[in-house]
């Protein structure tokens, strides 16, 4: 079974390079994704068009997205380059892009949390050795906290702008591709770049930090569910439960399951790998929901993770429901369709029946 | 290449790349597969498998390359589906009967 699935054991590889660099970006936002369902939840609850309005309470919404997530963000990359030590110059740093700007500092936080964690790991690895035998707390303070102040001011004076220039470009890019109704073409390259294992590094590195810049202004944005919908995976499931090798279809409810209810994705990632002709039911389908979402004008109040339609259900605001709703069934329904002629296609002229009968022995006794 | 024998694993980690989705989703079935013995099974990001010192790792075909760049030393092990592969009953089968485990 494994040569026809595209599986790739070489660590040195571009899509290896990808996983690990949008992986570490994923990484600092992962780890604070329930910070996100807070300010999600509570966004939907009080500001002026939620399910309870109320002004007293929604005082919270600004402070949680411009400054508590992005220190989150900064304090949890310094914390994966350095520790806790880098944790704190991180969150140090971040405050520095936080103060310069009016938008929430996703993409400034990404850079400054890890490249002031990088700076003193050199730092500590000099001064280290050096340190005589009961100054190793006032040398590791001082040093930390002067190189605190320094990474703050430089966070805030020089990375900042940068930063808030690069981010408000890119805003503008997200803006062009909605107005020229060109979105639903992100799915040809988020929909295969997916099944490679690439899905958090392109949901959680690069389209939720876009997205919260948007829904912090808009109160919703579609940016969160152009990875996340879990409709065209269902879709794909769906047909090989039908009509998918006799040997997989076992297996294949209980990954409904998992995938759409639990929101683990990475579940029907296999399945399209081994039939690699079936994306081009998940980058229809992925489409299909894109093109329904936008032209609907769906949106998410925050990133449902993981992508279950229970975090769908969650994430969405008090009139996006039919939307929200719709774009998912019916991206479910055009990959299904898709997919099951494609897999019947297949099916005639199918070289790795053999295959699949010997892997069913195996999975038997097993 | 690397090997243990089943019977000298103590620690048998999956990995996947957040370690918080689909690892936690395959630990949660080795776990109460190797329920009586004293093996700890537990799952970590791919890129900080070196600090947990597994004797053995699991992990998706898609990422095994980077799990074995991590730790070298250690027999990973590669499956493709996430319910029902047989690499994983392998490794199971392998721990509790003490056989060879070995990522050629």
């Amino acid at each position: 079974m494994s040569n026809i699935i595209a599986g790739d054991a070489n660590a040195t590889g571009w899509r290896s390079a990808m996983q690990k660099f949008g992986g570490f970006l994923a990484g600092m936002v992962i780890p604070n994704i329930g910070a996100f369902i807070a300010w999600g939840l509570l966004t939907a609850l009080f500001i002026p068009t939620g399910w309870l309005p109320n002004e007293d309470l929604a005082k919270l919404v600004g402070p949680m997205i411009l400054n508590l997530l992005p220190l989150l963000i900064a304090y949890t990359g310094g914390r994966l380059v350095h520790g806790q030590r880098g944790a704190v110059i991180g969150a140090i740093a971040g405050i520095g892009v936080i103060v310069g700007t009016s938008i929430p500092m996703f993409l400034g936080a990404m850079i400054v949390g890890p490249l002031a964690a990088w700076i003193l790991k050199q730092v500590d690895k000099v001064l280290d050795p050096i340190t005589p035998v009961g100054f190793e707390m006032l040398i590791g303070n001082f040093s930390l906290g002067i190189l605190g102040l320094g990474s703050a001011l430089g966070a805030y004076k020089g990375i900042g702008p940068v930063v808030t220039w690069i981010s408000d470009r890119l805003g503008e890019v997200v803006a062009n591709l909605v107005s020229s109704h060109l979105l639903p073409l992100l799915s040809v390259i988020v929909e295969p770049a997916k099944v490679l294992f690439l899905n958090n590094a392109i949901n959680h590195g690069v389209l939720a930090p876009l997205g919260v810049q948007q829904a912090a202004a808009e109160g919703k944005s579609i940016l969160f569910m152009i990875e996340s919908n879990p409709g065209p995976g269902l879709g794909i499931l769906v047909a090989f439960w039908l009509f998918g090798p006799k040997v997989l279809r076992g297996s294949v409810p209980g990954a409904i399951i998992i995938h759409f209810l639990g929101g683990i994705h990475e579940i029907y990632f296999p399945y399209i790998l081994m039939r690699p002709v079936m994306i081009i039911a998940a980058i229809l389908g992925g489409a299909t929901g894109v093109t329904t979402f936008m032209l609907l004008g769906a949106g998410l109040v925050a990133t449902p993770s993981p992508g279950s339609i229970f975090a769908y259900f969650a994430m969405t605001p008090k009139d996006g429901y039919f939307q929200m709703l719709a774009g998912v069934l019916l991206s479910a329904v055009v990959s299904f369709l898709v997919g099951s002629f494609l897999l019947r296609l297949s099916k005639a002229g199918s070289d790795d029946l053999e295959e699949a009968t010997a892997t069913s022995k195996k999975l038997k006794k097993g | 290449m690397s090997k243990i024998s089943g019977s000298e694993v103590t620690r048998l980690i999956i990995a996947c790349e957040a370690g918080m989705g689909s690892s936690v989703m395959v630990a949660g079935m080795v776990k109460k597969a190797l329920k009586k013995t004293n093996v700890s099974v537990s799952h970590s990001p791919v890129n900080q498998l070196a600090g947990e010192n597994p004797d053995v790792v699991l992990c998706q075909r898609g990422l095994s390359g980077r799990a074995k760049q991590a730790v070298p030393e250690v027999p990973v092990i590669a499956f493709d589906m996430f319910l029902g592969d047989p690499a994983i009953a392998k490794v199971i089968d392998a721990v509790l009967n003490g056989t060879m485990i070995s990522d050629e």
